[in-house]
């Protein structure tokens, strides 16, 4: 697709120039943001599922010129982690040498800045980020970083590097401010690039928690190298439209990964979730799971991808995807997919769609709970299988209380 | 003999790879003119409606981008249209189908004798079509259905015949030129195909039949399948199809419209064994009323490359669609196929079983569509899609899609992918079987959901077409 690009004219080479000049950005930084910049009428939107008639998110019809301000971007973050890992923000670890070398090394390694016209547009205008560097044979405890915006547009980077033998788990949070103008649409938007090296281990969670008028675009992807193990959870709750995408490339012989998604979604709030793996090596493993609840007139739009290389001997991927409607004038849309090139592969999906099991709930009113209280009992039940995977106990909290606080 | 023999002992590739001497009473030039479709027309001496419809859906065809941007479809870029020649009329005297083989030229004749279609005919069906190139050739129904008013006749006749009932149904609501680029060229050139009328509570016990055949090089076949079965009434419809190889391409692009109303069963069943230079793009659809039943049969063997998804659009209340699908992807074939139920009424339901096997370089995708329309509640669909791969060479993709717009339903899809296990093979050895008879054995089980669901001798013919693929020795 080219040609207009739904951006305002402020979206220009001035533009750019100014936020790498106000961060003192090294050439290499400012050199990608143009050519980033530069690609954009090019670039297509993400892709989005179409059937015939239909089409399952559609972006193109955002309106990306009043949603983009790229000098309204006011954010307050705070950083807690412990002395075992590097957690800096990113333009501080570019005054690093040692850390700028790291960064220009894997900036735009894992996602591509022209992947889409989105991305493209996030690595020309982002203001903030984090840079989380893990050492050879380190253990790192838990890392946390919460974003709370506050102004129309924001373009968030996180950058993960963990060497031989470190392991770290990341809890990242969105949300709004509380000062943040309540009757004004939002733009978010966040890159995360995941570089696990050999045998290690990362845990990355999210908690996206944004208002109502927030729209959300997010692309998370890792890359593992050999007996590497990548685990993402993908918490959704807030957010007017959140387009999110969770990737892991299986690259390493024998790395694994886990995608494990939570979402719930009310009113009119619309979430497109993709979790995607490619098995690239042998003795690969992987394993989707989402789980997630609509009511009122929410939307749900999921797809699922494990694709397995022709070099991937030995291949395990599991997939499945369970939706529950609790209200009739919800809609819930699935494609969990497979595309299979390596016959030595054990790989399944499965994926349902229903609303609350009748006779569970004639079950628990028999025992003389209120059939409100039943119902929230059972859908506080439904999140159990993926709440058990989630390691970090803060963010299995946070979402039980706010899962909790949803349904009173 | 009974027929199960017969066919054992018939070389099947032998039957399905010869060719005859290419003689026709008609042909068209090659390409799609306006030209073109007046002529086809007038040498079927159709009323004008039908010409319009022809030139309308032509237009449409000329309008509409050829599909490329399906996620992982199979390549079209060498098919080209404009070098099929859409329409032969082979050398005939009875227009419209002779009533007995007899009458048939020589070549004809033998070569349905070959494919076995008399021999079926006399065993297990209440009726027969059968199509040589453009033009129904054979046409023949028992007597004691004739007399219950079951109409089982060739398309074109239908037109002339039956003119009311085909004006009203043919590609109006059901399968309309616009629905996609292939419906719309067959909506042009269609020539051919069955016309079955089944009128009230009438069961029709044994299957009717048709069969396709291709024989020219280069040439289009584009027969068009009609069925309305009325309130409490039932039928199984058979097609079968086949052409042997050439070197330049084929295109098969037929269109079937069936209609099922109150409390009435259609079962269509189709095992498809087009040659390996054939593209098969197809628009199969049913509308089914309050407590009707669809079940879609499909075996799919042959072909270059076949897009098919035989639909379903549930309208009434308590209407049932099953499919069962099974494809047989070999050296250089792209079988991308799948089903499409739509859920537009309250208590339907619908099941959908995949079998797939991919070996040699050949590429399967299971592609699917259950849409639940908001209102339909207490529905629920099932569907389930199993994969077996051979080798390495090969491709096997499930993409199935779920749109679901009410609460009160019940949905669920499960699909998996394995290759042919070794302990099973090794199991099998060890019982005094050869690594391909065990192979072979091992893949009769896998599939052997679906040819339970056929009359026996196509299950038996299923069976020995994957035989062969098996053993490489066809096409």
């Amino acid at each position: 697709m080219s040609g207009a690009t739904q951006f305002h004219a402020g979206v220009d080479v001035e533009t750019v120039e100014r936020i790498a000049e106000e961060r003192n950005e090294p050439e290499w930084l400012r050199a990608k943001r143009l050519e980033a910049l530069e690609a954009l009428s090019d670039l297509d939107y993400p892709d989005v599922i179409q059937t015939p008639g239909r089409t399952w998110t559609n972006l193109a019809d955002l309106d990306f010129e009043a949603l983009v301000e790229p000098f309204d971007q006011t954010e307050e973050k705070d950083w807690v982690a412990d002395d075992q890992a590097t957690v800096v923000p990113f333009h501080e670890a570019l005054n690093d040498a040692d850390l700028e070398a790291l960064v220009k090394e894997h900036f735009g390694s894992v996602v591509d800045p022209e992947e889409n016209r989105l991305t493209a547009l996030s690595t020309a205008l982002f203001t903030t980020g984090t840079v989380i560097y893990v050492p050879s044979n380190v253990d790192a405890e838990d890392v946390t970083i919460r974003t709370t915006m506050n102004g129309t547009s924001l373009f968030n980077y996180t950058l993960v590097v963990t060497d031989q033998n470190a392991s770290v788990t990341i809890l990242e949070r969105q949300d709004t401010g509380a000062d943040a103008d309540g009757s004004e649409e939002r733009y978010y938007s966040g890159i995360v690039e995941v570089d696990a090296g050999e045998n290690a281990y990362v845990q990355y969670g999210s908690l996206q928690d944004f208002d109502q008028s927030t729209y959300n675009y997010t692309l998370k992807r890792g890359v593992t190298d050999t007996y590497a193990t990548l685990n993402w959870i993908e918490g959704n709750l807030g957010s007017r439209l959140t387009k999110t995408g969770v990737s892991t490339l299986l690259e390493g012989e024998s790395s694994e990964t886990k995608i494990v998604g939570a979402f719930f979604g009310h009113e009119d709030q619309h979430f497109d979730l993709d979790s995607k793996v490619w098995h690239r090596n042998e003795h690969t493993t992987a394993d989707l799971v989402t789980r997630g609840v609509i009511d009122d007139e929410a939307r749900s739009v999921y797809e699922g991808v494990q694709d397995v290389g022709e070099n991937a001997w030995d291949t395990s991927s599991y997939q499945r995807e369970n939706t529950l409607m609790l209200s009739d004038e919800s809609e819930a849309d699935a494609s969990p997919k497979l595309i299979i090139n390596n016959h030595d592969t054990e790989a399944s999906h499965s994926a349902t769609v229903g609303q609350i099991d009748q006779e569970d709930l004639f079950y628990m009113e028999g025992r003389a709970i209120p059939e409100q209280a039943a119902k929230n009992m059972l859908v506080e039940g439904f999140f159990v299988p993926v709440l058990e995977e989630v390691e970090v106990d803060e963010l299995r909290e946070d979402l039980e209380e706010r899962i909790h606080e949803r349904l009173h | 003999m009974s027929s199960e023999e017969n066919l054992q002992e018939t070389d099947t590739e032998a039957r399905f790879e010869f060719k005859k001497e290419q003689h026709s009473a008609f042909q068209s030039e090659k390409g799609l003119t306006e030209e073109t479709i007046r002529l086809i027309s007038e040498d079927k001496d159709e009323p004008d409606w039908m010409l319009e419809r022809r030139l309308r859906a032509l237009k449409q065809y000329k309008k509409m981008p050829m599909p490329t941007d399906w996620p992982g479809q199979p390549d079209l870029s060498e098919l080209d249209v404009e070098e099929i020649v859409p329409y032969i009329r082979p050398d005939v005297e009875t227009r419209g189908g002779a009533e007995n083989w007899e009458d048939l030229p020589d070549e004809i004749q033998d070569t349905f004798e070959k494919l076995g279609i008399p021999e079926a005919e006399r065993e297990a069906l209440s009726g027969v079509g059968a199509q040589y190139e453009s033009e129904v050739v054979y046409q023949n129904m028992q007597e004691r259905w004739e007399e219950k008013g079951v109409i089982f006749c060739n398309m074109d006749e239908a037109v002339q015949e039956h003119e009311e009932i085909v004006k009203e149904h043919f590609m109006t609501n059901c399968v309309p030129a616009s629905d996609n680029k292939f419906a719309a060229l067959h909506g042009a050139v269609w020539s051919g195909g069955s016309f079955v009328y089944i009128p009230e509570d009438v069961t029709v016990e044994m299957p009717v039949q048709a069969y396709f055949r291709m024989n020219s090089e280069g040439m289009g076949q584009f027969e068009h399948t009609l069925i309305i079965a009325e309130e409490g009434s039932e039928v199984h419809y058979i097609e079968g199809c086949s052409a042997p190889k050439y070197g330049t391409h084929n295109l098969h692009s037929g269109g079937v419209e069936v209609f099922v109303k109150e409390d009435a069963h259609v079962q269509y069943s189709t095992v498809q064994n087009w040659s390996k230079n054939t593209f098969n793009l197809n628009t199969k659809r049913a509308i089914v009323e309050e407590n009707g039943t669809m079940e879609w049969i499909s075996g799919s063997m042959g072909s270059k490359a076949t897009m098919l998804y035989p639909s379903s659009i549930l309208k009434g209340r308590g209407a049932t669609d099953n499919h069962i699908t099974i494809a047989f992807a070999g050296e250089g074939q792209d079988i991308d196929t799948g089903a499409k139920v739509y859920h537009n009424a309250p208590d339907t339901k619908s099941t959908i079983e995949s079998k797939s096997i991919a070996k040699d370089g050949g590429r399967t995708n299971y592609r699917g569509l259950v849409h639940i329309a908001d209102g339909a509640e207490d529905s629920s669909t099932s569907v389930e899609c199993d994969a077996l791969m051979f080798d390495n060479e090969s491709t096997s993709d499930t993409m199935p899609y779920m749109e679901i717009n009410e609460s009160k339903v019940d949905v669920a899809h499960e699909a998996t992918v394995g290759k042919i296990g070794d302990e099973d093979v090794f199991y099998l050895q060890s019982r005094g079987l050869d690594d391909d008879d065990a192979k072979q054995m091992i893949v009769a089980g896998f599939i052997e959901p679906i040819t339970e669901e056929l009359p026996i001798e196509y299950a038996v013919e299923l069976n020995r077409l994957i035989e062969l693929e098996m053993e490489g020795s066809l096409g």
